[in-house]
């Protein structure tokens, strides 16, 4: 019986914030006020909110920038790191452990290692404010991780399906395309998923490595929004925006919860 | 015909790595011994930007604020994680006690900020509640305090959600013969739940010290290590010195120190870990 008091009385101090900012995400945009925040206004204005803040904020550019990073960049990152690991385990590629570690040893370095070069280097590159440009350092970082992934996964394959293969004639590309991807989809999904979330989340090569709307993901343009919460942009607008970016990668989760757990395993992650 | 393509297969992802980590990583521990403001052409200074992190106030702060952080999210999130997880993972219903916790794990770090500037403002709700008159993100050290608290928030759920999963794969045995023994509560938790569950343990507090000391985006959105430095993390003073001072040398040691710090902490506490069992 305690133990059931103790979680209802910390879930309720938890559910507080939630239950603010879903009260208020709903409230008319002019009615916000600190004082009667605990109370529903009775009308449900989420969506209007959200209209204003992705009009106000140019928020729409944004939105769609982050959506094609998140995107594009695990996609290229699980594919390039699952080549990799493909080519090392299966295709035993000479000194191949010395090749997984360089790859793998990319996981470890701090972002702050990398903003300065990346910074002067798009800019003389003329990949700063490009799209193009954080899509390539993006995918980048996705790669030590499926790479990691992938390799353990590979390794659990029997080498037989590669030989069977060869016999039959098939090329290495097609074997790899046609046999090892296709059966690696759940620890790929995995990986697209964690990958997908770190992007679609990602603050500071955004603000880092962008400068206009079109470029810069959502996190780096709400944030921005943020400062000026004290500057204008009302509470619920806000938190309208906050609440509405935070869903897709909370859809995507649940929509693939199962296979995300499997995948791991399997992955023996 | 096989040996051919094998590395032109795993080229796109060395080149992807080597290109934009490795390379970066290095230039950077380069220019963290230079003078360099991002026109000129940096100039060699030696170790004299690391003699100067010494006696920087800024960067004394920082490492306060970074102390902070690390110490608090190796204790809070973990600690009361661990607690709602052994409170709820063998009670009816248990995933329905747990859901308050889950929920605000959803939100991003920008998404976060929204929630709670409100609440945390001077004149917000916060101050209304509990019939004060304090900007609780204006004074260090409570405003790293208090956004600390904001993150205990947002990171508890998930690693109730690890220990839960821990604790449900421990072995039932030990536990039952304890309960028949008549251990119960406390003493079940301290002398059986407690050993089996150390090891899962030590990889949460891991991964929290880490995550501790690269602390950059929950003060970002926050205060942006203000008002003045004084919630500064060494990330964020990183960042701030690199790309709103233009001290692109100095930012660069500052990245440097941020990363021998995380290696030798990480390096410690592996080893005191891999010593202890």
């Amino acid at each position: 019986m305690i133990r059931r008091a103790v979680l209802v009385l910390l879930g309720l101090v938890w559910i507080g914030p939630t239950y603010l900012l879903l009260v208020n995400a709903a409230r008319p945009a002019g009615s916000y006020d600190p004082g009667s925040a605990w109370v529903p206004s009775g009308d449900f204005a989420l969506f209007e909110n959200f209209g204003r803040a992705l009009e106000g904020a140019d928020l729409t550019q944004s939105l769609a920038s982050t959506a094609l990073y998140s995107a594009v960049s695990p996609l290229l990152g699980v594919l390039v790191g699952a080549l990799a690991g493909y080519t090392i385990v299966v295709l035993r590629l000479k000194y191949g452990f010395w090749w997984f570690l360089l790859i793998f040893g990319g996981t470890i370095f701090p972002s702050q290692m990398l903003l300065v070069p990346l910074f002067v280097g798009y800019s003389d590159a003329g990949l700063y404010d490009s799209r193009l440009g954080m899509i390539l350092i993006y995918t980048a970082i996705n790669v030590p991780l499926a790479a990691f992934v992938l390799r353990n996964f590979y390794s659990g394959v029997a080498f037989s399906i590669f030989e069977a293969a060869r016999m039959d004639g098939a090329s290495t590309w097609r074997i790899f395309w046609r046999i090892y991807l296709p059966i690696s989809a759940s620890a790929l999904t995995a990986v697209f998923i964690l990958e997908f979330t770190f992007i679609w989340n990602d603050l500071i090569f955004g603000l880092t490595l962008t400068q206009t709307e079109e470029v810069r993901p959502v996190m780096t343009a709400i944030a921005g929004l943020m400062t000026d919460v004290y500057a204008g942009t009302p509470v619920p607008v806000g938190l309208a925006a906050g609440l509405v970016v935070s869903l897709p990668t909370v859809v995507l989760f649940l929509a693939t919860q199962r296979l995300f757990a499997r995948g791991l395993s399997l992955g023996s992650f | 015909m096989l040996g051919r393509f094998r590395h032109g297969y795993v080229a796109p992802a060395a080149l992807l790595v080597a290109g934009l980590l490795y390379a970066p990583f290095l230039w950077t521990a380069y220019l963290s011994l230079t003078r360099y403001d991002g026109l000129e052409p940096p100039t060699w200074i030696g170790l004299r930007n690391f003699t100067k992190l010494f006696d920087d106030p800024a960067l004394l702060t920082s490492t306060r604020n970074t102390l902070i952080w690390v110490v608090g999210t190796m204790v809070l999130p973990v600690g009361l994680g661990l607690l709602v997880a052994v409170l709820s993972y063998d009670l009816r219903g248990g995933a329905w006690y747990r859901l308050p916790f889950m929920l605000p794990y959803a939100l991003s770090g920008a998404g976060l900020a929204m929630v709670w500037s409100p609440i945390l403002s001077h004149g917000g709700i916060a101050n209304l509640m509990l019939g004060v008159d304090t900007a609780f993100l204006q004074d260090a050290p409570a405003n790293t305090v208090a956004m600390l608290l904001v993150w205990t928030w947002q990171q508890l759920g998930v690693n109730t959600l690890l220990f839960v999963v821990g604790l449900q794969s421990i072995p039932k045995d030990p536990i039952e013969a304890a309960r028949l023994d008549g251990a119960s509560g406390w003493r079940l938790f301290r002398h059986v739940i407690w050993p089996l569950m150390r090891p899962l343990t030590a990889v949460v507090v891991g991964l929290a010290l880490v995550a501790g000391l690269k602390t950059f985006d929950i003060v970002w959105v926050l205060t942006q290590g203000g008002p003045g430095r004084n919630s500064e993390t060494l990330a964020v003073t990183m960042y701030k010195e690199t790309f709103v001072a233009s001290e692109y040398g100095y930012g660069s040691a500052v990245a440097v120190m941020l990363t021998v710090v995380t290696g030798l902490a990480s390096y410690l506490y592996l080893k005191r870990q891999v010593t202890a069992t």
